[in-house]
Formats: C-alpha cells, structure tokens, sequence
C-alpha cells in the first residue's frame, strides 16, 4: 500500500490511534499492535496528587511510535495553544492535534478558535493536525494557515455514529492538498471503509476500539477495513449507476 | 506556614518543610516520574530543569502528566 505522508514524515499505517477509554493499558498497548497504528494520540491533564501512579502510557514505545498529544478540554484558542507549548515542552516533539470543544454535549470544535490557535501554533513551528466540522471553507483556511492535515469529523465524538458528513468531507477531500484524516465518530469498521473509499488519507478511531467487548480483535478489524478502503479507492471504483448493467454475456443464451 | 497552589489545591508546609526545588516537592508529592511537565507561574518548567527550578511561597504550580486520550 502506499504510504501515508504528513509534513514530510512517512507511515506505512493509515491509521491514527486515540488511547482514551481503555480498560488498562494492557489492553490499550494489545489494541495498539493488533491495529498497526504509528501515531497514538494522547491527552496531557494534571498529575491527580492523591493518585499518582496512573500511568496509562508506559506501554507505548515512542522509539517506534509518534506521540501525539492533543489540546482536548480546550474551550478557546487561548487555552489551547497553552496546552500545546506544555506538550511540546513535554515531548520535544513539535506536533499536536489541534482541539477546542467548548460545547460539553455535542464536543463540536469551535471553527473560529480553532483557526485563530492554528496560526498562533503554525507561527511557533508546531505540525498542527487541526480537528475540524466538515467544513470545505474552514479546510481551505486552515491549509492556508499552514496546518499539516485537516482532520474533519465523521459525526460527534465517540458517538459510532459513522460518516454522517461525507458529502461535506468529499468536498474538502476535492479541494484538500493536505492529508484528509476522518477524525471522530466512526463507529465500525465499514465506517473506516467508507471514509478511505471515497479518499480520506487516513482515519483517527479510538472509542469503537477500546469500548468493543474485545478491543485487540476490534483493532484488527479496523487495520484490515483501512486497507481495505485504501486498496478499493487506489483501484478506482465506478460510480454507482441507476439500472442494471450484465456482468454476464447477453449472447449465446441457450434458447431460439 | 508557607503555602502553594498545587493543581488548583491550596497545600500548606512548616517553613521547614517547604520543598527548596521543584524536584524536592515532586518528590515530597511522591509523583516523581508520573510528570511530564510542569508550569510555575504560568512560565513552563521542562523535567531537565525541574532540580534546578526553585519553588517559593505563593506560587501557582500545574504539574502535569500524559494520559490516554482520544
């Protein structure tokens, strides 16, 4: 398959991973290497004084694999780009996805502030993967902007409601010249085909895999529909049409 | 009394006891390796530079650490 490219970094695996809602970090690390993800996205949050030892992380080894720390409980760009210096600070690595949810309910991202943190952090030489609507005007401002992908939405986070905004997202796709990642909502693994279908360059899952009664199998499943999807928009699919079209020869029948 | 904000709690020590360095109040936390990162006063403090960062009366401290996330 061919390989994934974001600001000039190659992946074989078009497959972003989130590390959220696992079980333990056991599981988190089984999941990992069953769905063959090189970035895994993680959330930076406060030291809980009275409970130290959580270390959900220790499992991933970042020799091979690219943290990817997010600005998640970001409610303006303010508080976002503040959370991307710590995490830069943090991993002298110098990406981030980009999130700013102020609404509680839905976790939809604030397109404004969003833009706003996105040239405040391109400014500071960050690769910013910003998490978008599935908006094609917003997409366009953001490439401008000098974000490394645009990642717009599938439906609201963790939902597993699927790809609800596809003809949004076929859109941006049409215009994108910066990897398209499906970020959010896709529940199953025919989601994640219907995304690469139609030409996302990759999808983030996190909550389908780590709340699947079994995760480890629920990963693969993902890994093999990614493929799956990039391998069938590679080939270049036909467009559906409104009759019937024979497969089979409409000569040589065995009758007069 | 000397106090810090530690995490948006309000901790109290005996002049005596008061953490010298960011490192000693980790330590003294018992949460050494869990951070990664740490802000005091707004100014970001990065672990290479957690021994030699100095901690006084009334700071505003955020340690902070990775964790799984989406």
């Amino acid at each position: 398959m061919d390989k994934l490219v974001i600001a000039g970094r190659q992946f074989d695996s078009r497959l972003l991973m989130g590390t959220g809602k696992f079980a333990s970090p056991q599981v988190m690390a089984q999941a990992l290497a069953a769905c063959g993800a090189e970035i895994v996205t993680v959330a930076l949050r406060r030291v809980d004084i009275g409970n130290p030892q959580d270390d959900t992380l220790r499992e991933i080894d970042r020799n091979k694999l690219l943290l990817l720390p997010n600005t998640s409980g970001a409610r303006t760009a303010e508080e976002a780009v503040r959370l991307a210096r710590l995490a830069r600070a943090a991993t002298n690595i110098n990406w981030v996805k980009l999130e700013v949810t102020p609404d509680p309910y839905y976790l939809l991202p604030d397109p404004v502030e969003t833009l706003k943190a996105a040239e405040i952090l391109v400014k500071e030489g960050f690769v910013v993967l910003p998490y978008i609507n599935a908006d094609p005007i917003l997409a366009k401002r953001l490439q401008e902007a000098g974000t490394a992908t645009v990642m717009p939405l599938g439906s609201p986070i963790g939902s597993n409601q699927g790809l609800k905004t596809r003809a949004a997202i076929e859109i941006i796709i049409g215009q994108s010249s910066v990897p398209v990642v499906v970020d959010a909502g896709l529940g199953l693994p025919s989601h994640a085909a219907e995304a690469m279908e139609i030409g996302a360059d990759a999808v983030l899952i996190n909550t389908a895999i780590a709340t699947a009664a079994d995760p480890c199998e629920m990963a693969l499943a993902f890994k093999l529909a990614v493929e799956a999807g990039r391998r069938a928009y590679l080939a270049g699919p036909r467009a559906p049409a409104k009759r019937a079209e024979a497969s089979s020869p409409l000569t040589g029948f065995l009758r007069d | 009394m000397k106090s810090l904000r530690i995490n948006g709690q309000v901790r109290q020590f005996a002049p005596e006891e008061m953490p010298a360095t960011l490192s000693a109040l980790l330590e003294r936390l018992g949460i050494g390796p869990a951070a990664v990162v740490a802000e005091v006063d707004g100014e970001i403090v990065r672990p290479e530079e957690f021994a030699r960062t100095e901690v006084r009366e009334g700071q505003t401290i955020e340690i902070v650490k990775f964790m799984g996330g989406g």
